[in-house]
C-alpha cells in the first residue's frame, strides 16, 4: 500500500497533460505534492516500528528501510515546497510574459516526472533499477536545466546532460561488476538487491567488488558533484529555474549519495574494513571541499555561490561516510538533512531576488533587507546558517563529523578540514557584506514581496533549521541511528 | 561458442577503431549501424542459446529490440537530426586521426593491464571478452572528447553505451531483464532529449560546435 505514492506524480504529470487552465496546474500540484507529503507520514511511523517495508509487487523489487525513508522524505518535503513556492515563481514569470499555459504544463509535468525518477530511485532494492532511475533524474531534469532557452540555459543543459549520462554510464559498468562479483554465490534474481548483497557481503568476490565500488563512485559521485566530476553543477544549477535548483540542489544530490553510501557499506563489509573505501570518499570530499572553497572566494554570482556551496557540502558528507565509524555516518546523514533544507531555502530566496532585481550579480543587489523584508532576511540568515554559524542545524550536524573525525585521532585531516571550512566561511562574509552592506543603488525596483507562498516556504524552512540546530527530535534521531546501524551494522 | 564470442568482441573493437577514424558525421552513423548489428548478432547467438537450454526467452527479445532501436530507429534519427540542422564542412576532431587511433590502441594495452592488475576477476587469465568490451567503451569516452561537434558526442555516448551493454552481456549472460527494458527506455529518451537540444543549440548559436558553449565559466 505505501507504494502507491509512486502513482501520484505520474498522476498529475499526466492530469496537468490534460488542462489549460493555469490556476487548476497549480492545484493538482499542490494538491499532489501535499499528498505524498501526507503519505510519507505513515511510512515513516511504519518504518520507526518495523524497520523496512517491502512489497511483494514484480517480484518484491519495492522496499524502504530507515535510509531510504530519511532520503525520501527530504525530496517530499522539499518537493511540496517547491510546489508552494512555484505558484508564486511562475504567477511571476507570466506577468512579466515569459510564460504561457504551455510551459507551465510543460514545466509541472517535467518536475513531477523528475520527482517520481527520484522516489522510484530511493524505493527500489535492486541496484539495476535504481541505476535506471537515476539516469532518468538526469533525462527528467535536462529540459528543466536549459527551461529559459537562452544561450546560458541550454549550454548548462547540454553539459549536463552529457557529463552526467557518461558518468552514470561508468557507474552502470560498476553495477556489472557487482553482479559479477554475486554470480558464484546468489540466485540470480538476488545479484543485484542490495539486502541480499549486504546479508552475503562476506561471499562476493572482493576483486570484483572493489572495480564495482570505483566505477559507482565516479558515477554516483558525478551526479553527486564530487570534484572533480562536478563541472556541470555550478551551470545547471544557477540556471536552472529557482524551484528546479533547489530541488536539483536539496534532493538530486541526496540521491545519488544515497547510492554511494549503500555500496560502501557493501564494499566495507566485504573487505572487512573501510580502509579502501575511506581513502578514496576522503580524497574525493576533500578534493571537493578545497575547489568549492576557491571558487567561493572568488565568485560574483549568487546562485553559483550556492551551488559551489553544495560541492562542498556533499564533499562533507562524503568524507563524513568515508571515515565510516557510527559517529561520523550519524553525523553525515544528518548533516545531509541539513543541507537540503538550507539549501533549498537559500534558492528559494534566491529565485526571488533574481526576479526582483534581475540580475545574478552579486555586486548589484544592494539593500535586499530593504526591498525584500521577509526575503532578504531569510537569505541573509540562510548564508550565515550554511557557512556553518550556530545555533542552525548545519553547526551542529558538521561539529559532530569534526568530532567523531578527532576522536578517531586524525588530526591532520580534521584540521585541514576545519581550515577549509574557513575559507569557505570568510568567501561567503564577503558576499554577504556585499549584498547587505550599504544602501541600494539609485536605480532599484519598488519595495516589496513578490512572492508571498515563496516567501512563506522558505520562512518554514528557516524555522526547521533554526529549531533543530537547537533540539533534534526524538523521531529524527531514532530514524538516523536506524540508518546508522543499517550502514555500519549493528 | 567462446570462440564465436571472442571473434564477435574482437569485430566489435574493430568498429570502434573504424569510428574513431571516420571524418563525416554521416560515415559515424554508418559504423554506429555495424556496431549495433554486431551486438544484436551476439544477442541473437545468446538467445538461441538461452531458448534451447534453458527456454528464455528474454535474450531473443533484447536482440530484436536492438535491431529495432540500435540498427534502425536511433541512427534514422541522427541522420534526420543531421538534415534538419545547417550543414557546413568543418573539421569536427581536435586531434588528427592517425594519434587518435594510436591513441585507442593505448587504451587497449591500458585496458588489458589494468584488468591484469585486479587479479582475480577471472581465475587463471583474462577473459579477452571483457578487454575487447571495456575497451570499447573507453574509446567511446575518447572519442566524445576528441569531437567537436554536438552530433558526435551523441554518437560517442551511443557507443559507450554500446561498449556497457556488451560488457554486460557477455561477462553476465545478461542482466535482469527489467534493468535491459530500463536501459533501453533510458537510452532512448536520451538520444531524442539530446537530439532536441542539438536542434536548439544550433538555431541559438547557429552552429553545432560545442567549442561555442563556453560563457559559463568559474
Amino acid at each position: 500500500m505505501s507504494f502507491l505514492i509512486l502513482a501520484v506524480p505520474v498522476v498529475a504529470a499526466l492530469l496537468m497533460i490534460t488542462t489549460r487552465i493555469i490556476g487548476r496546474m497549480h492545484s493538482i500540484s499542490i494538491t499532489a505534492s501535499g499528498t505524498m507529503l501526507v503519505s510519507a507520514i505513515p511510512i515513516t511511523r511504519d518504518i520507526l516500528a518495523f524497520g523496512k517495508i517491502e512489497s511483494s509487487f514484480m517480484g518484491g523489487i519495492l522496499y524502504l528501510d530507515a535510509l531510504s525513508v530519511i532520503v525520501l522524505d527530504i525530496v517530499l518535503l522539499i518537493g511540496f515546497l517547491a510546489c508552494i513556492y512555484s505558484v508564486g515563481y511562475l504567477n511571476r514569470e507570466i506577468i512579466l510574459g515569459a510564460f504561457d499555459f504551455k510551459r507551465v504544463r510543460f514545466y509541472y509535468a517535467l518536475m513531477f516526472s523528475f520527482m517520481f525518477t527520484m522516489l522510484l530511485a530511493l524505493s527500489v532494492k535492486n541496484v539495476g533499477i535504481m541505476w535506471i532511475a537515476i539516469e532518468a533524474t538526469t533525462l527528467a531534469s535536462a529540459f528543466l536545466v536549459g527551461f529559459n532557452n537562452d544561450r546560458y540555459a541550454l549550454e548548462a543543459a547540454w553539459k549536463y546532460i552529457i557529463i552526467c549520462s557518461v558518468g552514470i554510464a561508468l557507474a552502470m559498468l560498476g553495477v556489472i561488476f557487482l553482479n559479477l562479483s554475486a554470480m558464484a554465490t546468489l540466485s540470480s534474481s538476488a545479484q543485484l538487491d542490495w539486502t541480499a548483497l549486504m546479508d552475503n557481503a562476506g561471499s562476493l568476490k572482493t576483486s570484483s567488488v572493489r572495480l564495482a565500488f570505483i566505477f559507482i563512485l565516479v558515477g554516483f559521485g558525478t551526479k553527486a558533484g564530487l570534484a572533480p566530476m562536478h563541472t556541470w553543477l555550478p551551470d545547471a544549477h544557477s540556471q536552472a529555474p529557482a524551484p528546479i535548483s533547489a530541488l536539483l540542489s536539496g534532493v538530486l544530490l541526496n540521491s545519488a549519495m544515497y547510492g554511494i553510501i549503500r555500496i560502501t557499506a557493501v564494499t566495507n563489509r566485504n573487505m572487512g574494513s573501510s580502509e579502501f573505501t575511506g581513502n578514496l570518499l576522503v580524497l574525493l570530499g576533500m578534493l571537493s571541499i578545497l575547489t568549492a572553497s576557491v571558487f567561493i572566494l572568488t565568485q560574483k554570482d549568487y546562485k553559483r555561490l550556492l551551488a559551489y556551496s553544495s560541492i562542498e557540502h556533499m564533499g562533507i558528507i562524503a568524507v563524513a561516510i568515508g571515515f565510516f565509524t557510527p559517529a561520523s555516518i550519524f553525523g553525515g546523514l544528518f548533516h545531509m538533512i541539513n543541507h537540503s533544507l538550507t539549501k533549498s531555502m537559500l534558492f528559494f530566496c534566491s529565485g526571488t531576488i533574481l526576479q526582483k532585481y534581475g540580475t545574478k550579480q552579486i555586486t548589484k543587489i544592494k539593500g535586499a533587507i530593504k526591498l525584500l523584508p521577509y526575503t532578504g532576511t531569510a537569505f541573509l540568515l540562510g548564508l550565515f546558517a550554511i557557512a556553518g554559524t550556530p545555533p542552525f542545524s548545519i553547526f551542529s550536524s558538521e561539529f559532530s563529523i569534526m568530532s567523531a573525525i578527532f576522536n578517531e585521532g586524525d588530526y591532520i585531516i580534521g584540521s585541514v578540514l576545519i581550515l577549509l571550512l574557513a575559507f569557505v566561511f570568510a568567501g561567503i562574509a564577503i558576499a554577504l557584506f556585499r549584498i547587505f552592506y550599504g544602501t541600494s543603488g539609485t536605480e532599484t525596483p519598488r519595495p516589496g514581496e513578490i512572492n508571498m507562498p515563496g516567501t512563506i516556504a522558505a520562512l518554514i524552512l528557516l524555522l526547521m533549521i533554526g529549531t533543530m540546530g537547537l533540539l533534534m527530535p526524538g523521531q529524527l534521531e531514532e530514524l538516523i541511528s536506524n540508518a546508522q546501524n543499517i550502514i555500519y551494522g549493528s | 561458442m567462446s570462440d564465436i564470442f571472442d571473434t564477435l568482441s574482437v569485430l566489435i573493437l574493430m568498429t570502434a577503431f573504424v569510428l574513431m577514424a571516420n571524418k563525416k558525421v554521416k560515415a559515424y552513423i554508418k559504423t554506429f549501424r555495424v556496431q549495433s548489428a554486431l551486438i544484436a548478432l551476439s544477442a541473437g547467438i545468446l538467445g538461441v542459446g538461452a531458448i534451447v537450454d534453458e527456454g528464455r526467452y528474454d535474450l531473443m527479445v533484447v536482440c530484436v529490440l536492438i535491431v529495432i532501436l540500435k540498427v534502425i530507429y536511433i541512427p534514422g534519427l541522427l541522420h534526420k537530426t543531421y538534415a534538419g540542422i545547417e550543414y557546413r564542412t568543418e573539421k569536427d576532431f581536435i586531434l588528427n586521426i592517425p594519434i587518435l587511433v594510436l591513441m585507442s590502441c593505448s587504451l587497449v594495452v591500458f585496458t588489458y593491464f589494468s584488468l591484469s592488475a585486479s587479479g582475480s576477476i577471472n581465475e587463471g587469465g583474462i577473459d579477452p571478452q571483457l578487454v575487447n568490451t571495456i575497451s570499447v567503451t573507453m574509446i567511446g569516452l575518447l572519442f566524445m572528447i576528441t569531437r567537436k561537434k554536438a552530433i558526435g558526442q551523441i554518437i560517442g555516448f551511443l557507443e559507450v553505451e554500446n561498449g556497457i551493454f556488451i560488457t554486460a552481456m557477455f561477462s553476465t549472460q545478461g542482466m535482469p531483464f527489467i534493468v535491459d527494458m530500463g536501459i533501453f527506455i533510458d537510452m532512448l529518451t536520451a538520444v531524442m532529449i539530446m537530439g532536441v537540444l542539438v536542434f536548439k543549440i544550433n538555431i541559438t548559436f547557429e552552429s553545432i560546435n560545442t567549442d561555442r558553449l563556453n560563457k559559463l565559466k568559474g
